[in-house]
């Protein structure tokens, strides 16, 4: 898919672990995993307000756009 | 007082009338194909076990044995085909394959992929009997009851088939919607 998720990036720029972000933001760890590895289909803006808030970031941080080859 | 009927009722209901008609269709397939098996081999006092339609089937047998064979052997591929519709619609329910919460499933997709390959052969075989009665009234044969043969409504059958390949493209469609949904974060 062309939309890469840079939460790995964020979370180590934060030196956030994957538990306390599942914690903070409210999500399972398997989702987050799912959201992580790329595997996610779609995102709801909650998700997306909640990581941002935790992270302190904007979603452009989260989100990367980049055209297929 | 308000009674409300769930999904599970429905589908216990729908269990049990499926045993009810299974074993009906079961009793009715072997039925008739022992008859025509002692009828063919053994004695052709046979034929006068076929419920209503001994009369017509004892005129068939008396006028020509090949046409004989060719409706008795219809009408128990009629009646097996019925009778393992019923047996895969047992299954689904035994198995416990069938998940309210998740109703889309590969399992589900084939399940009714097989009922609408079934309802088609059925349909054909019906047709194909049909024909055939007709034929054989052209011939100056008496003219057969097809509802009392087991035989009847083909194009019932046809219908069917057609109605469930069109709900297998929309499980299709579920499948990736169910999917999608379960990969939204």
């Amino acid at each position: 898919m062309s939309i890469i998720v840079n939460l790995d990036v964020m979370m180590a720029k934060r030196k956030m672990s994957l538990n306390a972000l599942s914690d903070k933001v409210g999500l399972t760890l398997s989702n987050l995993s799912i959201l992580k590895t790329g595997k996610a289909k779609a995102i709801r803006f909650t998700t997306l307000e909640a990581i941002c808030e935790v992270l302190e970031c904007q979603p452009g941080d989260i989100l990367e756009y980049s055209k297929d080859k | 007082m308000e009674f409300k009927i769930t999904t599970n009722q429905i589908l216990k209901v729908l269990q049990f009338l499926s045993w009810i008609i299974f074993i009906g269709l079961c009793i009715e397939a072997g039925a008739i194909a022992i008859n025509t098996f002692i009828s063919l081999f053994i004695s052709p006092n046979g034929i006068n076990y076929f419920w209503e339609g001994s009369d017509y089937l004892s005129s068939l047998y008396d006028y020509d044995y090949g046409h004989f064979l060719a409706i008795t052997l219809t009408m128990t591929i009629v009646a097996v085909l019925k009778a393992l519709m019923f047996y895969f619609i047992l299954k689904l329910f035994l198995d416990k394959k069938l998940n309210i919460f998740k109703p889309f499933s590969l399992d589900l997709r084939r399940f009714i992929l097989n009922l609408s390959y079934f309802a088609l052969v059925i349909g054909l075989f019906s047709y194909f009997g049909f024909k055939y009665s007709l034929w054989l009234t052209k011939q100056g044969f008496e003219k057969a009851d097809l509802q009392i043969l087991h035989i009847a409504g083909a194009d019932v059958w046809l219908f069917m088939a057609v109605i469930l390949f069109v709900i297998v493209q929309i499980v299709k469609r579920g499948i990736e919607i169910q999917n999608e949904n379960e990969l939204t974060i």
